[in-house]
């Protein structure tokens, strides 16, 4: 290992040792599956899993770099990294150059949590993207957990970073095999220098008998751009915390994303915009579809910082309930503490349009087709942010599977 | 080809239709004419099938049961409905809809499902049918669409879907006289020895535009009254009052035929 990170991760591990972890009376975590977390056994793979190759098939069929770690530890037999483009450059983080201590050490303005620090200790490898420039290319990083003993955890941690004006497009796919009930911890770090942009898209599809806790800090300096993008499709508690500093002026954020339970799935999104300076913008756009058992929270907030003045933000949070038994916590939070800001914020949830159903019948459609028919259009809406047809169609494909 | 007889429906409580009666041959247009709450969007409802209503008496297509059967039955026994406000569906795209709609029928019938270019030449004259611009099946149905915007792709669906029976429930509600126009031509257009067609209107105005062969007058959930297209002029001139909260006096009924 090449950088020092040794006394940061005995540090954490020391933390770890005397961790509490988050009860019910956590707002944030109060959906979660406490037990369970609880029972999950964090650490590195004695030995590469034996991943069944069905996995690869799974994987969105994306040209160009790609990153694949299983079970926390990077696959290079999987992975694609030579002939990078110009302007990118990507490491294995268990490598990472001496140059990046810093970038790898940095903080964030959001507090940690036990899970976080969890990481620290145990998110050795991983992915280390650096942007200077350009790049079309869409960049893949893969997560692929396939437990080797039940209540087994893995972590991983990606780092990335856009240089001043640069821009470019990160995929993380986060997929899961075998029957053994576990789960996985994957931190991701962004930082936007001066007018870079960054569309950061998570595709999460996980098998019901796993754990995924998912957490992404981002810091933008002026002017900078960056668009989360969120498909969080399955998982037995699959959770996304998204914390977005804006430190720059007119910098702006604009996440959206689609959660789709069925079963008894737990899908948990947690977000926080914090704006820290004057004149940025941000958007929070998320849709929920429920059915089965399942439950979906979206708890999303806008903290706005003294002087933050000429804040712009709106956050939509629209949900459809398909059956009694499932259920949706919905809480938008705003937090003002600037004058002459702008916050909107609404909220919906409702059924499947019963006057759109016998319409659609009326025309032939039989029921089965006519509700998946307005499912999809209700979820679509989401897919029209990406512009990519092999995700699009892979999401579709995903959707369409779990569903019959 | 279609047959009501003595057919009553229900919410709850309160009977809408009391006893309808109405034969519909081939290749014949009918308008039902009648105030409000006489049970005009009852009938369109209770044809094609809608949840919620307790329908008794017997209704037929071609000889064939309909009372009995799903609404996307009814359609593939070849009823069309064109509703007085047709249901905006945001995030279903107005193209993939119809098409939807015309291979499910078609497969339900045992028929194959069309293929995409026969398709695309059917919608591009049903959309010349009713002067409708590209943009138009590019759009999610009806969503954002104007009240006459609305009405023309009630027609254009059935231009594609080429029924047996189509019933259009106040069709002519919300348009403006170029839209009536555009609304009219397109049913003048569909009318055919083997297609007949039910024109459910408040306002005798669309008849000036689609000739019907009979009218018909819909009072307190009866029929009261059937003539030809003088009985729709009287209606114009001495309203529904005529009809309304005492028995017929076919004396008062100048003008319309004995």
């Amino acid at each position: 290992m090449s950088i020092d990170v040794l006394p940061a991760r005995t540090a954490a591990l020391d933390q770890v040792a005397t961790l509490q972890l988050p009860t019910k009376r956590d707002e944030a975590w109060r959906y979660a599956p406490h037990k369970a977390l609880g029972e999950l056994a964090f650490g590195s793979s004695a030995k590469p899993a034996a991943v069944p190759s069905s996995i690869d098939d799974q994987i969105p069929a994306i040209d160009g770099p790609r990153v694949v770690i299983v079970n926390g530890v990077v696959d290079l037999s999987r992975s694609r990294l030579d002939s990078l483009p110009a302007g990118l450059q990507i490491h294995r983080l268990a490598d990472a150059p001496d140059e990046a201590a810093d970038l790898l050490q940095r903080g964030y303005d959001a507090p940690e949590d036990a899970f976080s620090i969890i990481n620290r200790a145990f998110g050795t490898d991983g992915a280390l993207v650096r942007v200077a420039g350009e790049v079309d290319e869409l960049i893949h990083i893969v997560d692929v957990v396939v437990p080797e003993q039940a209540q087994a955890a893995s972590a991983s941690r990606v780092v990335i970073e856009v240089a001043a004006g640069g821009s470019a497009t990160v995929v993380e796919t986060r997929l899961g095999g075998g029957e053994s009930a576990g789960g996985s911890n994957v931190r991701t770090e962004i930082s936007l220098d001066t007018d870079a942009n960054l569309e950061h898209i998570v595709l999460q599809d996980l098998p019901a008998s796993q754990i995924h806790l998912a957490r992404v800090d981002v810091v933008q300096s002026a002017r900078s751009q960056f668009q989360a993008r969120l498909f969080n499709l399955g998982a037995d508690y699959g959770r996304v915390s998204y914390h977005v500093y804006l430190a720059g002026e007119e910098a702006h954020a604009d996440l959206s994303g689609l959660y789709f339970g069925f079963g008894s799935q737990t899908l948990d999104q947690q977000i926080t915009v914090v704006h820290a300076v004057e004149n940025c913008t941000s958007n929070q756009s998320y849709r929920g579809v429920l059915d089965d058992d399942s439950t979906g929270v979206w708890n999303g907030g806008v903290d706005v910082r003294p002087g933050a003045d000429g804040t712009d933000s709106v956050q939509s949070n629209d949900n459809l309930v398909l059956s009694r038994r499932a259920e949706v916590n919905t809480m938008p939070r705003l937090e003002i503490l600037a004058d002459e800001v702008s916050c909107q914020h609404g909220a919906t949830v409702g059924e499947l349009d019963e006057d759109a159903l016998y319409y659609l019948r009326t025309r032939g459609i039989s029921q089965t087709e006519a509700r998946r028919l307005l499912i999809n259009g209700f979820a679509d809406q989401v897919m029209d942010d990406l512009r990519d047809d092999v995700l699009r169609s892979w999401i579709a494909q995903r959707l369409g599977h779990d569903h019959g | 080809m279609l047959s009501i007889k003595n057919l009553t429906a229900s919410i709850g409580e309160a009977q809408i239709l009391k006893g309808l009666d109405l034969e519909v041959g081939a290749g014949e247009v009918h308008a039902i004419m009648g105030p409000n709450g006489s049970g005009k969007s009852t009938l369109t409802h209770a044809l094609a099938g809608r949840e919620g209503y307790e329908i008794t008496g017997e209704a037929t297509l071609d000889g064939e049961d309909l009372l009995g059967t799903e609404p996307e039955d009814r359609a593939a026994a070849g009823l069309f409905v064109g509703f007085q406000y047709p249901v905006e569906i945001p995030g279903v795209n107005n193209m993939y809809f119809l098409r939807t709609a015309l291979n499910s029928v078609r497969r339900t019938r045992g028929d194959d499902e069309i293929s995409a270019r026969e398709f695309l030449s059917l919608a591009q004259e049903a959309m010349e049918l009713v002067e409708m611009k590209e943009g138009f099946l590019n759009r999610s149905v009806n969503a954002g669409f104007s009240g006459g915007e609305k009405k023309r792709n009630e027609i254009l669906q059935m231009a594609v879907m080429q029924p047996r029976l189509a019933v259009l429930d106040e069709t002519d509600s919300g348009l403006d006289i170029d839209a009536l126009r555009v609304v009219a031509n397109g049913v003048n257009s569909l009318r055919s020895p083997e297609r007949s067609m039910i024109v459910i209107t408040h306002y005798q105005r669309l008849l000036d535009y689609i000739k019907p062969d009979f009218v018909h007058v819909l009072v307190d959930g009866r029929i009261v009254e059937s003539g030809d297209h003088t009985l729709a002029l009287h209606l114009e001139d001495h309203g529904y009052a005529d009809f309304v909260n005492h028995d017929l006096d076919p004396a008062s009924l100048s003008g319309a035929p004995a």
